[in-house]
C-alpha cells in the first residue's frame, strides 16, 4: 500500500494527509502476521481442551465425622467409595472461620483482605479479583452453579428489612446461577439436586459447574426426611431447650438444633437471661452431633447420585471433580457448639480431588494445604497458565509425587470478620425488624438492645473490620489478636453468659500435644511464637501491600444473611 | 512493507562502501529480511555518536514510512546505514526511555521511572539512578574506562545529569531546559573540534520536537493549511494546557483541523531539526570524522497527535508512542533495512560489540537486550518487547508488543486490559479482550511473568495512582494547593 503513497506529492495539512498519515502510521506492522501461526498438529492436546471441572462444596462438613477417616458411624459411604479413586489432603486448612470469606479465597486463590471479602456486608463491587469460572471462560467453559448455601446467593437490606438478590459477589462468571429458593419446613438449605439435572442438559458441553451444597450447615438436618433425620438420634431423646424460652429462629423446627439455640452454649451451660439454666449431659451434646452426622448422612447420599449419573453419562472419564468443606464446626470440644474461633474442629476441612479415569487414586497426602491452592492446581492441571496474583501453590508436584514437593508448610488465617462484626450487621438488627422473627425471652430485650447499639458504634459502618491473625504449622498455631481489649468488650460470650472475658494477645497451641486448644501455652515456648510471629508477621506486610480498598465506590453495603 | 525492493537496492546501493550490496528478500513469512555479502566488521577504538531527537515518532520519519519528505538528512543517514524499521521502545517518556539506551535494564531495573524518588511536599527527592540502583553501570561509564573522551549535550529536563545522565562523561551539558539541537549543536561541535583527535563518545539531544519546545524565532507555519484560522498558535503554554486537559478528561475534543494544525507544526519542528542535524553532519564530514564515527540516530518515544485523542507523550503505551526510528550507521559503510521487530534494550549490547569494548562479567549480566549486528546482517529475528510507564503516577502501565503482531497493554493501577491485533489495526483502536479472552489471559501472564523474571513482581502490592510531578508548573500548583490547605 506504501507504493502509492511514497508517489503522492507532499500534501499540506489536508483531510487526504491524514489519512495517508494514519495508514503510514501503521504500516510497519499493517499486513499479513510476521510470523506463521502455530501449527495445531504439532501441539500436544491440552487438558482444558477436553476437561469438564465439577467443584462440590460441602459447607462445614469436618473431615473427622466421615467413615474413610475412621469415624465410627458409616456416615459418608459414597464420598469414601470415591476416596479411594481420589486424592485426599489429609490436612486442608481453612482461611478463616466463616463461609463467604473463607470461600472466596478459595474461589480467587487470594487471601481475604487480598479479594476484598471480609466481612458480611459487601458492596457490588467488594471483590474484583479474578475467580474460577472467569478464568475458565476464558477457554471455552460453560459454567454454572448451583447453590443451597444462602451465603453465597442473597444479600439483606438491613434498614429496610427487606431480602435483595443482588446476584453479583459470588455469581460473577457464571452462565447459570441456579438457586432453587426450595423450602424444608423453613430451611433452604437443601441438597442441590438441581445439579444433577443440568449435568443432564450440560453433558455434551464443556463445563464448570460448582455445586454448594448448604445442607450441613445448622440447623442441623431441619432439610433432611425423616427417618434419616433422627436416624442417629439417642433413643428417646426430647431436646433440652424446649423446657425454655422458644430460640429456634426462623430457619428451623422447634426440634432442629439452630444457630440461635447453638449460640447460647458455652463451657456446656445454656444461657437465657444471661445466666446459666441448663448444665448440657453427654445425651445433649450426642443429640446435636447425632443430627449434624444425620445431615451428613443425607447429604452423602446425594453425592452417591452424582456418582451415578457422572457414570451414566460417561464424565468420569474426563471430569475433575474437587471435593471441599470451607471450614468444619465445633462440636462439644471445650463445650462449644459454634464456629467462633479458630479452632481446629473449625479450621480443619475436607479436600479431595478425583482425577479423571481415576488417576492418581487412593493417595492421601499429608502436607499441610489451603484452599487458595486449589485454583493454581486446578489451573496447572488443565494445561493453563497460572494467573499471576494467585497467593495459592499448584500442589501438582505433590499430588504427582515429584521428589521435594511440598504443600504449605504455614498456613495464614485471617479471622475475619469478627463473630460480633456480622452479628452488628445482619444478626441483631434482623431480630427487631420483625416481631415475628423477634426470638429472646422479653427479660433480654433492653440488654440486647444496648449491645446492638453498641456493637454498632464500635464497628462504623465504612470502617476497615478488625480482625484476628493465625498461623498454623503442623505441630503450633499462634493467634494474634490485633484489638483484644475491643474483643473483649465487644466478645458476644461475654455478653450473652453476662460473665466479662479475658482474650490474651497472643495464643499458642500445641495441636498434638492438646488438639481442642484448652491451654494456651505461649508462655512456655519463647522460641516458638518468635519464629512464628516473624513468619506471620511478614505475610502479614504482604498482605496489607495488597489490600483491597474496603470502601471503594461509596455504594451502601448490603448484608450476606447468616444464618 | 514500508519499502520496495527497488527502492531498497536502490538505499543499499548509496550506502556500500567497500561491502558487497545488499539482497532482499521476502521470505515468505511476511517480513523482509536482508541478507548482506560481508560480515559487520567490528570497529574498536572508533569513534561513536549517539543522537536522541527526543519525541519522534517513527511514523513521522519519511524514512520509516512517512509520506511527506520532511526529514531528508536522517532519510539519507538512513540509506547509508542500517535502518531498523520496527523498534519499540521501553517507555513512552524520556526520563525512563532514554536510560535504557545507556544501561542495558528496563526502567523498572535503573528505577528512573519518574522524576521524584519520593514527592510528599515538603519532602522531595530526585530520583537519581546512582542511588536507587547502584550496581548499575553506564555506557558513558564503560567507554570513558576504555579511553573514550565523553561529551554529553543536551536539551536537559528528561535527561538532565541530575537524574543519572551525565555519569561518566568528561562533559555534559544541560543547561537549557527543553533545549534543541540548536542549543546543544554549536556546543557539541565546539567539543568536536577538542577532541577530534581522541576516540569520543558524543550524546546529541535535542528537544525540538517536543511539545514544550518551540523554534528559535517561532514557527513558519510552513506544513500548515493556508485555510486554519489559527485557533491554535502552537505554543509551549497551549501544547501544555491540551496536555493537560487530555490527562484530565481522559481525551480532548478538537477540530478535525486543529489536529491538522498540530501536526504540521510537529512536522516543522522535526523539519527543522532535520536540517540542525544536517549543519551537525556536515561539521563532523568537515573535520574528516565521517569513516571514524559509529552513528546511532534514534528518539526516546514518539509523540501523540490526537492518535488516542490525546496530545503529548508517556500516559500510554500505544505505538504513536512506543514505535521510534532507529538507524546504525557504520564507520565502515553496510547498508540495509531489519524489517522485523526489535526494542530499545537492545541498542546498548549492539553498540558494545560493534565498538568491540571488551566487557566484565558484572556488564554482561547487566545487559537484558541482544546484539543486533546479526540482524543486520540479514539474521537475527523478531522479538518480543516489554514497555512500561508510570507516567507521573498518574498511572502505572506495562505492555507486550508480541512478535506475532498482538499487542497486549495492563494498566495496573485499575486492572485494565487491552489486546490489540496490529497486523489488521495498527492504530490500536479495536480491544480485543472480550472476542479474546485467552488470547489476552495469556499475553497478560507473559507480561507479569517477564516483570517477575527481572526482579519487579506487578503482584507485590497494590498500585496507587498519586502526584509526582514532571513539569516544574505542576509542582508550584500541587505545592500551593497544599500550602492552602494547610493554611485552611
Amino acid at each position: 500500500m506504501n507504493k502509492m503513497s511514497k508517489r503522492r506529492v507532499f500534501l499540506r495539512g489536508t483531510v487526504a494527509a491524514v489519512s495517508l498519515v494514519a495508514l503510514a502510521f501503521g504500516s510497519a506492522w499493517a499486513g499479513p502476521a510476521a510470523v506463521a501461526a502455530d501449527k495445531a498438529a504439532d501441539k500436544p492436546e491440552k487438558r482444558y481442551e477436553h476437561t469438564n471441572v465439577i467443584l462440590v462444596t460441602l459447607q462445614c462438613l469436618r473431615p473427622d465425622h466421615m467413615g474413610m477417616n475412621g469415624y465410627a458411624r458409616d456416615t459418608t459411604p459414597n464420598l469414601d467409595q470415591i476416596s479411594k479413586s481420589s486424592v485426599v489432603f489429609e490436612n486442608s486448612i481453612s482461611h478463616t472461620n466463616l463461609t463467604p470469606v473463607a470461600m472466596m479465597a478459595a474461589l480467587t486463590s487470594e487471601y481475604p483482605r487480598v479479594n476484598g471479602l471480609v466481612t458480611f456486608d459487601v458492596t457490588k463491587d467488594s471483590v474484583s479479583a479474578r475467580t474460577i469460572p472467569e478464568i475458565l471462560k476464558y477457554y471455552g467453559y460453560k459454567t454454572a452453579a448451583v447453590v443451597t448455601s444462602p451465603e453465597f446467593v442473597m444479600r439483606f437490606d438491613g434498614e429496610n428489612g427487606r431480602t435483595i438478590n443482588l446476584r453479583d459477589v459470588f455469581s460473577r462468571g457464571y452462565d447459570d446461577y441456579i438457586w432453587p429458593r426450595r423450602h424444608v419446613g423453613r430451611s433452604m438449605r437443601v441438597v442441590p439436586s438441581e445439579s444433577l439435572d443440568w449435568i443432564d442438559k450440560n453433558k455434551d458441553k464443556k463445563f464448570f459447574l460448582w455445586i454448594a451444597s448448604g445442607s450441613i450447615h445448622p440447623p442441623y438436618a431441619a432439610t433432611v426426611p425423616e427417618p434419616d433425620k433422627s436416624m442417629y438420634d439417642p433413643p428417646g431423646y426430647t431436646p433440652f431447650w424446649r423446657k425454655y424460652f422458644p430460640v429456634s429462629g426462623n430457619e428451623g423446627g422447634p426440634n432442629d438444633p439452630t444457630i440461635d439455640i447453638l449460640l447460647r452454649i458455652w463451657n456446656n451451660e445454656y444461657y437465657e437471661g444471661f445466666k446459666p439454666v441448663h448444665h448440657l449431659t453427654k445425651e445433649d451434646a450426642d443429640y446435636i452431633v447425632a443430627r449434624y452426622d444425620a445431615g451428613i448422612h443425607y447429604t452423602d447420599k446425594f453425592i452417591g447420585e452424582l456418582r451415578a449419573k457422572l457414570k451414566a453419562d460417561g464424565l468420569d472419564k474426563n471430569t475433575i471433580v474437587i471435593f471441599y468443606s470451607i471450614h468444619g464446626k465445633a462440636l462439644g470440644e471445650r463445650g462449644i457448639f459454634i464456629n467462633y474461633d479458630l479452632y481446629e474442629a473449625v479450621l480443619k476441612n475436607l479436600l479431595m480431588i478425583r482425577f479423571p479415569d481415576r488417576q492418581f487414586a487412593g493417595r492421601r497426602i499429608d502436607d499441610q494445604v489451603q484452599g487458595i491452592d486449589i485454583l493454581p492446581t486446578l489451573l496447572s492441571y488443565l494445561d493453563i497458565p497460572i494467573a499471576a496474583e494467585e497467593q495459592g501453590k499448584d500442589l501438582m508436584p505433590l499430588v504427582r509425587g515429584d521428589a521435594g514437593a511440598t504443600g504449605d508448610e504455614y498456613a495464614y488465617i485471617d479471622r475475619m470478620p469478627w463473630w460480633e462484626h456480622w452479628m452488628s450487621r445482619f444478626f441483631l438488627e434482623f431480630k427487631f425488624q420483625d416481631p415475628l422473627k423477634r426470638n429472646h425471652p422479653p427479660s433480654e430485650d433492653k440488654a440486647i438492645e444496648a449491645y446492638e447499639n453498641m456493637l454498632k458504634q464500635e464497628f462504623p459502618m465504612d470502617a476497615y473490620p478488625p480482625g484476628d491473625i493465625a498461623i498454623r504449622s503442623k505441630q503450633w498455631k499462634l493467634i494474634v489478636r490485633t484489638n483484644p481489649r475491643l474483643l473483649e468488650k465487644v466478645s458476644w460470650p461475654g455478653f450473652i453468659t453476662g460473665t466479662p472475658v479475658h482474650i490474651p494477645d497472643m495464643e499458642l497451641y500445641d495441636l498434638i500435644a492438646d488438639p481442642i486448644q484448652a491451654h494456651n501455652v505461649v508462655d512456655e515456648h519463647p522460641k516458638v511464637v518468635a519464629e512464628l510471629k516473624a513468619k506471620l508477621m511478614e505475610w502479614n506486610s504482604e498482605v496489607e501491600k495488597r489490600k483491597a480498598p474496603y470502601h471503594k465506590s461509596g455504594e451502601k453495603r448490603y448484608i450476606i444473611p447468616y444464618p | 512493507m514500508g519499502i520496495t525492493r527497488r527502492d531498497f537496492v536502490k538505499q543499499a546501493g548509496l550506502g556500500a562502501v567497500g561491502l558487497g550490496l545488499g539482497v532482499s528478500m521476502f521470505d515468505g513469512l511476511g517480513r523482509t529480511a536482508s541478507a548482506f555479502a560481508d560480515q559487520i566488521g567490528k570497529y574498536k577504538d572508533h569513534n561513536l555518536v549517539f543522537v536522541s531527537f527526543d519525541a519522534v515518532q517513527a511514523a513521522h520519519v519519511h524514512a520509516f514510512g512517512y509520506p511527506q519528505p520532511i526529514t531528508p538528512t536522517i532519510d539519507a543517514v538512513s540509506r547509508q546505514g542500517y535502518k531498523f524499521d520496527k523498534t519499540i521502545s521501553v517507555s513512552s517518556w524520556t526520563v525512563p526511555a532514554s536510560m535504557t539506551w545507556f544501561t542495558g535494564v528496563y526502567p523498572c531495573e535503573h528505577k528512573l521511572v519518574n522524576k521524584f524518588s519520593v514527592y510528599a511536599p515538603p519532602v522531595e527527592k530526585i530520583a537519581k539512578m546512582r542511588e536507587l540502583a547502584p550496581s548499575i553501570v553506564t555506557l558513558a561509564e564503560i567507554l570513558k574506562k576504555n579511553g573514550y573522551a565523553t561529551g554529553g549535550f543536551t536539551g536537559d529536563a528528561g535527561v538532565s545529569a541530575i537524574f543519572g545522565y551525565g555519569l561518566g562523561f568528561d562533559t555534559y551539558v544541560d543547561n537549557v531546559k527543553f533545549g534543541g539541537l540548536d542549543q546543544s549543536v554549536p556546543k557539541a561541535i565546539d567539543w568536536l573540534k577538542q577532541n577530534k583527535d581522541k576516540k569520543f563518545f558524543m550524546f546529541l539531544h535535542g528537544y525540538d520536537a517536543h511539545g514544550q519546545h518551540v523554534p528559535a524565532g517561532g514557527y513558519d507555519y510552513r506544513f500548515v493549511d493556508k485555510g486554519y484560522d489559527y485557533r491554535y498558535k502552537g505554543t509551549a503554554a497551549e501544547q501544555e494546557a491540551l496536555r493537560e486537559e487530555g490527562l484530565a478528561n481522559g481525551k480532548l475534543d478538537m477540530r478535525e483541523a486543529d489536529v491538522q494544525f498540530w501536526r504540521a507544526v510537529y512536522d516543522e519542528k522535526i523539519n527543522r531539526e532535520d536540517a540542525i542535524f544536517k549543519h551537525f553532519l556536515d561539521t563532523v564530514e568537515a573535520l574528516g570524522l565521517t569513516g571514524k564515527t559509529l552513528f546511532v540516530l534514534t528518539s526516546d518515544h514518539g509523540t501523540e497527535c490526537f492518535e488516542h485523542k490525546r496530545i503529548d507523550h508517556g500516559y500510554t503505551l500505544y505505538n504513536e508512542l512506543i514505535h521510534v526510528p532507529l538507524i546504525v550507521k557504520l564507520p565502515g559503510g553496510g547498508s540495509g533495512v531489519v524489517g522485523h521487530q526489535v526494542s530499545s534494550i537492545d541498542v546498548m549490547p549492539t553498540v558494545l560489540e560493534l565498538l568491540d569494548v571488551p566487557l566484565a562479567d558484572n556488564i554482561k549480566k547487566q545487559l537484558r537486550g541482544r546484539s543486533l549486528i546479526a540482524d543486520m546482517q540479514g539474521g537475527g529475528g523478531p522479538e518480543d518487547a516489554y514497555s512500561e510507564t508510570d507516567y507521573r503516577l498518574y498511572t502505572f502501565k506495562r505492555s507486550l508488543m508480541a512478535k506475532d503482531g498482538w499487542k497486549y497493554i495492563h494498566t495496573l493501577e485499575n486492572n485494565g486490559r487491552e489486546l490489540y491485533y496490529l497486523p489488521d489495526d495498527p492504530g490500536e483502536m479495536t480491544n480485543l479482550v472480550a472476542k479474546e479472552p485467552r488470547r489476552a489471559y495469556e499475553m497478560e501472564q507473559r507480561v507479569f511473568g517477564f516483570f517477575k523474571s527481572i526482579g519487579s513482581d506487578l503482584t507485590a502490592h497494590r498500585w496507587e495512582t498519586g502526584m509526582n510531578p514532571v513539569y516544574d508548573y505542576q509542582a508550584k500548583t500541587y505545592e500551593a494547593k497544599l500550602r492552602e490547605e494547610r493554611k485552611l
